[in-house]
């Protein structure tokens, strides 16, 4: 992996049309921004596709990229994260009974990290995300990890939906008052 | 920044958190459109819970993918030639080759750099180029700006001096490099016919035992250019650029990394750019003298 600053350069560089840059982009990132999307959308297929119109976005919207507001692999999988969303969003959900090996994938927690190879950043979320209770720490994660809409979560939770609306929404403010956003 | 109701805070976080519908989705959507404070909280958002995806396991994808952006990609290409008949020449792939810096204590140090840059607000583009035009005018035409906005002593910005030419004639060019907080750490001015360049620090000190150094990035060029450490006065100026074409120059993106003391050693750069900008056209060639 490169460091940040290398994929800033190259980000800059890919903004005015260095292709060669931009291979080299893909392969410093397209691991991990695959392993982002297939998380959310559970089928290769459709993870692939969502990778292809990530990277085309990214070279035609170099440009845009703020380094002052987000990292580079942040703002990268954003754009992945943001499109496999909403590719699940418009397809109705993906049910999860209908994918049982899915389902498996989705209860796994992630990777673990050690505490060192932890980023100052992230150890300060996942503060603010213990403070939570632990159903709703639980709730918070698989609704990012695994892209799971409101609906899917009050099954996994075994409650209303508009109960989940409020956890979510509790649990957000939670964490924005904690991180001081 | 102004106050945002809970509804769009919720939103602004759901949507960053992934857990709307396709409805409020498209809502969410359409709302960082027209409201630049809107889209920034969400992409505040996506930033603080980004950080998660450093669990998130690698996976590769197969090699058709990559063939599969690139035939997209050289399509864009392609129109985009029938703009830009000249487009740059392609650099050699070995240019970009990074630094090699592969001890720990390195990558600790880089990437908390990068942390303490991306944790800053910097101004909307927008605000930067008016920000930079009032600086322009109030440096070379002070009688223009209306009686509200025209250089008090206390907006040290507007009363920047370029030290050896007060009345230029030929085309000056102006970068604001932010800094933290969005505010300008250096101001660089350009003089288009001389290719003289001058950095004005603007209240950034490098830290003890460190130098800032400005770098000098275009498609032009294979990898970033130093231009030279930025000394301790308030002013550096330097011909430097005088062996670049003006092309380079007017189009290139300006950065300043942190470097060890004196700058870096190897003539590439070992840290994010902690403040970066590009040039603006401020006083055209035939601006009269005043």
């Amino acid at each position: 992996m490169l460091t940040p600053a290398e994929l800033v350069w190259l980000i800059a560089a890919v903004a005015k049309g260095d292709e060669a840059a931009f291979e080299r982009l893909y392969a410093a990132t397209r691991a991990k921004l695959f392993g982002v999307v297939l998380r959310i959308l559970r089928r290769q297929d459709l993870a692939e596709e969502v990778i292809q119109e990530t990277y085309v976005k990214i070279w035609n919207g170099a440009g845009q990229f703020n380094p002052g507001l987000s990292s580079p692999i942040t703002w990268m999988a954003s754009i992945a994260r943001n499109r496999a969303i909403d590719v699940v969003r418009k397809r109705g959900e993906l049910s999860i009974e209908e994918e049982p090996a899915a389902m498996e994938v989705a209860a796994d927690s992630p990777d673990p990290l050690a505490r060192r190879e932890m980023s100052e950043e992230l150890k300060r979320l996942l503060e603010c995300v213990g403070r939570l209770e632990p159903d709703r720490q639980k709730l918070v994660l698989l609704a990012y990890y695994n892209g799971w809409s409101r609906e899917q979560l009050a099954a996994k939770f075994e409650t209303p939906v508009n109960t989940v609306k409020t956890w979510l929404r509790r649990s957000m403010m939670d964490i924005r008052e904690c991180l001081g956003l | 920044m102004m106050a945002f109701s809970e509804d769009d805070i919720a939103l602004a976080a759901e949507y960053a958190l992934g857990t709307l519908d396709a409805d409020e989705r498209a809502e969410a959507e359409a709302k960082m459109s027209i409201d630049k404070d809107f889209a920034a909280m969400v992409e505040a958002w996506q930033h603080k819970l980004g950080v998660l995806n450093q669990m998130v396991g690698s996976v590769e994808p197969r090699p058709e993918v990559w063939n599969k952006i690139k035939s997209a990609i050289s399509l864009s290409e392609a129109q985009a030639a029938l703009v830009l008949p000249e487009t740059p020449r392609p650099v050699a792939s070995e240019a970009l080759e990074p630094p090699a810096v592969a001890d720990t204590s390195n990558v600790v140090r880089l990437s908390a750099q990068a942390r303490r840059w991306r944790n800053v607000a910097t101004f909307a583009t927008a605000i930067a180029a008016a920000l930079i035009a009032v600086i322009a005018v109030g440096v070379y035409q002070p009688d223009l700006l209306p009686g509200a906005i025209r250089p008090k002593p206390r907006t040290q910005v507007v009363e920047v001096k370029t030290p050896s030419a007060p009345t230029p004639r030929s085309a000056q060019y102006v970068a604001v490099l932010q800094k933290e907080g969005g505010s300008p750490a250096f101001i660089l001015t350009v003089d288009a016919a001389t290719r003289n360049f001058t950095v004005r620090k603007v209240g950034a000190a490098a830290e003890p035992g460190k130098s800032f150094e400005l770098w000098l990035i275009s498609d032009k060029l294979p990898r970033p250019r130093s231009l030279g450490v930025i000394g301790n006065g308030d002013f550096t100026a330097r011909p430097v650029l005088a062996s670049y074409d003006s092309d380079v120059i007017n189009n290139a993106t300006y950065a300043v990394t942190v470097e060890q003391a004196g700058g870096s050693a190897d003539g590439v750069p070992h840290s994010a750019p902690v403040f970066t900008g590009k040039l603006i056209e401020t006083v055209p060639p035939a601006a009269p003298a005043r």
